[in-house]
């Protein structure tokens, strides 16, 4: 159960996006990807569920290659991987027809979802599915009947994060969870992917700015700049790095962080 | 002193010759890029069947949308077409053919195409805008994370909407077209409903309806590919958005038009075709 690149490139028009990224995430791990703005941490992300197709190199998620997945034979197995894995992306990108419970149960009424599970839901299961992983994201049942539009940005982040969790994925990707979201949600969606990690033992990727919260609770922490790899090593290792932008990224951090924070144990 | 004139000559026109074709490969590029989407359309559509409901639910929107406009056009292309054909056929005394010429370019030409027009503003600027939006803030993408096809999903329904809603609008815009039509015949012509009607079917017969659906069919596949297409593809946040609806508008335009020359002329072809091999048949038969 992992998820490995190979020696990844894409480049978007003349911009290089990565180049030659190598990493394996293995089952029950949380891997931090941090780097600057538009270094290529989301399009990685987006490469493992097939959003995107890499130039050169291999991904691969379990057992399953995602990067020759791509011609339209292989659709129905790039729907097999993506049922491993749910995204959490940067915006809530839920859907504006939609209520906030159809969003939340999009994922449990599709045809692929009915093949895993070799039957159709009825509407009480649904339903309920729906309101347990509302409660895991801590959003009030009252929103559910309401559209996207009419909730806070906050609130519209947790519907998305429900969304991802209805289905059951065995491998979660965070495409920056946090931005956006006052310190009090932040600090909660920081606990609620520790817990998912630890309590599901669902392996994670989160791709995010926040060089606290990657000291706090992840496994690994890989660096990303001008699409090559920087570093990857557990977060013990990051704190005593030689590397510059590494250096910055946790003096800055250290500067904003209360003088009694320690690393996790 | 003289070469200097001579090399800024010499630029302008390399200059102007790159520009014209990196033009012609941006079209090329565009219509490789749209075909490729039609194909993928209809694998998709004769994999999985998409959604009824769905489908039921766009033909109702693009219907209900459109369908005002259609009827306000419908009745002033009628009386404009009543008004030129008047003015000519005036001269040779042939007023009593206003209502056949008059119905059968309606049915052949401007119906389809002013429809098809009406599609492109109000649908396929609609549309664009939706998909494009649903595309920058990762909608789409959210889609397919959850292991659903968004073609199947999203524009399959859409595609055949306007599809199907175009020949249902024709079929309005047409009969409030001649409705209107006999209005002003009657006003401003002095020519009486039933001179306007006893001439139609002089000019317009199975073929002319035939050549109408089949031009409205092609136009509104043209509307749906190039809006679903530009919407599914945009980039760049909402400036992504306002450039995806432009291009989409002037792309829609321009294939409506090359699309009306290419079919005037297989349909004539096809027409005459029909016509030599029966004349043929009957000089053996009869």
């Amino acid at each position: 159960m992992s998820i490995r690149f190979q020696n990844v490139y894409k480049a978007f028009a003349e911009k290089q996006i990565l180049d030659g990224v190598s990493f394996q995430v293995n089952a029950g791990e949380i891997l931090f990807i941090l780097g600057k703005s538009g270094m290529g941490k989301s399009v990685t992300l987006k490469h493992i569920i097939g959003v995107l197709e890499p130039d050169q190199g291999k991904i691969f998620v379990d057992e399953f290659e995602v990067s020759s997945m791509h011609t339209y034979d292989q659709k129905d197995e790039l729907t097999l991987v993506r049922q491993r894995c749910g995204m959490v992306f940067q915006h809530p990108a839920l859907l504006d027809s939609l209520t906030n419970f159809e969003n939340v149960a999009f994922g449990l009424r599709t045809p692929q979802y009915r093949k895993k599970i070799g039957r159709t839901l009825t509407e009480e299961e649904i339903n309920a599915i729906v309101l347990k992983t509302i409660k895991l994201v801590h959003v009030n049942e009252d929103t559910l009947p309401l559209k996207p539009y009419e909730v806070s940005y906050g609130v519209q982040k947790r519907i998305s994060m429900a969304r991802t969790l209805a289905p059951g994925p065995e491998y979660l990707l965070f495409d920056e969870p946090t931005t956006g979201l006052d310190p009090l949600s932040t600090s909660s969606i920081n606990k609620l992917i520790f817990e998912l990690s630890r309590k599901l033992k669902v392996t994670s990727i989160i791709v995010s700015h926040d060089m606290a919260c990657a000291l706090s609770i992840a496994d690994q922490i890989l660096f990303l700049d001008q699409g090559k790899v920087l570093l990857c090593a557990p977060p013990k290792e990051v704190i005593h790095s030689t590397i510059p932008l590494v250096q910055d990224f946790f003096k800055e951090t250290m500067s904003l962080l209360p003088p009694n924070w320690s690393l996790k144990a | 002193m003289n070469k200097e004139p001579n090399l800024t000559l010499k630029i302008a026109t390399e200059k102007t010759f790159t520009q014209c074709k990196d033009a012609i490969f941006n079209q090329l590029h565009e219509f490789g890029g749209a075909w490729i989407f039609l194909t993928k359309i209809l694998r998709t559509f004769k994999k999985t069947s998409g959604h009824r409901d769905a489908i039921i639910q766009q033909i109702a929107e693009v219907s209900t949308r459109t369908m005002s406009t259609v009827i306000f056009a419908g009745l002033f292309v009628g009386a404009i077409l009543v008004l030129q054909f008047d003015v000519m056929l005036r001269r040779f005394d042939a007023q009593s053919l206003l209502g056949g010429l008059n119905t059968s370019a309606t049915i052949r030409e401007i119906g389809p195409l002013i429809i098809s027009f009406l599609l492109a503003g109000k649908i396929g600027a609609f549309t664009t805008a939706e998909l494009a939006n649903m595309r920058v803030t990762e909608q789409i993408d959210a889609i397919e994370s959850l292991g659903t096809n968004s073609i199947q999903y999203l524009i399959i329904p859409r595609f055949i909407a306007i599809i199907l809603s175009s020949v249902v609008l024709l079929a309005i815009g047409l009969s409030v077209s001649v409705f209107g039509a006999i209005i002003v015949a009657q006003i401003f012509s002095g020519i009486n409903i039933y001179q306007y009607i006893s001439s139609i079917p002089r000019f317009a017969g199975g073929w002319t309806l035939f050549e109408g659906l089949v031009r409205s069919i092609l136009f509104s596949t043209v509307v749906a590919t190039i809006s679903t297409f530009k919407g599914y593809t945009a980039t760049g946040g909402a400036r992504g958005v306002g450039k995806a609806v432009t291009q989409a508008a002037i792309y829609i335009n321009v294939y409506i038009v090359i699309t009306n020359f290419i079919s005037s002329s297989i349909l004539e072809w096809i027409h005459d075709l029909l016509y030599f091999s029966i004349s043929i048949v009957e000089r053996i038969f009869l």
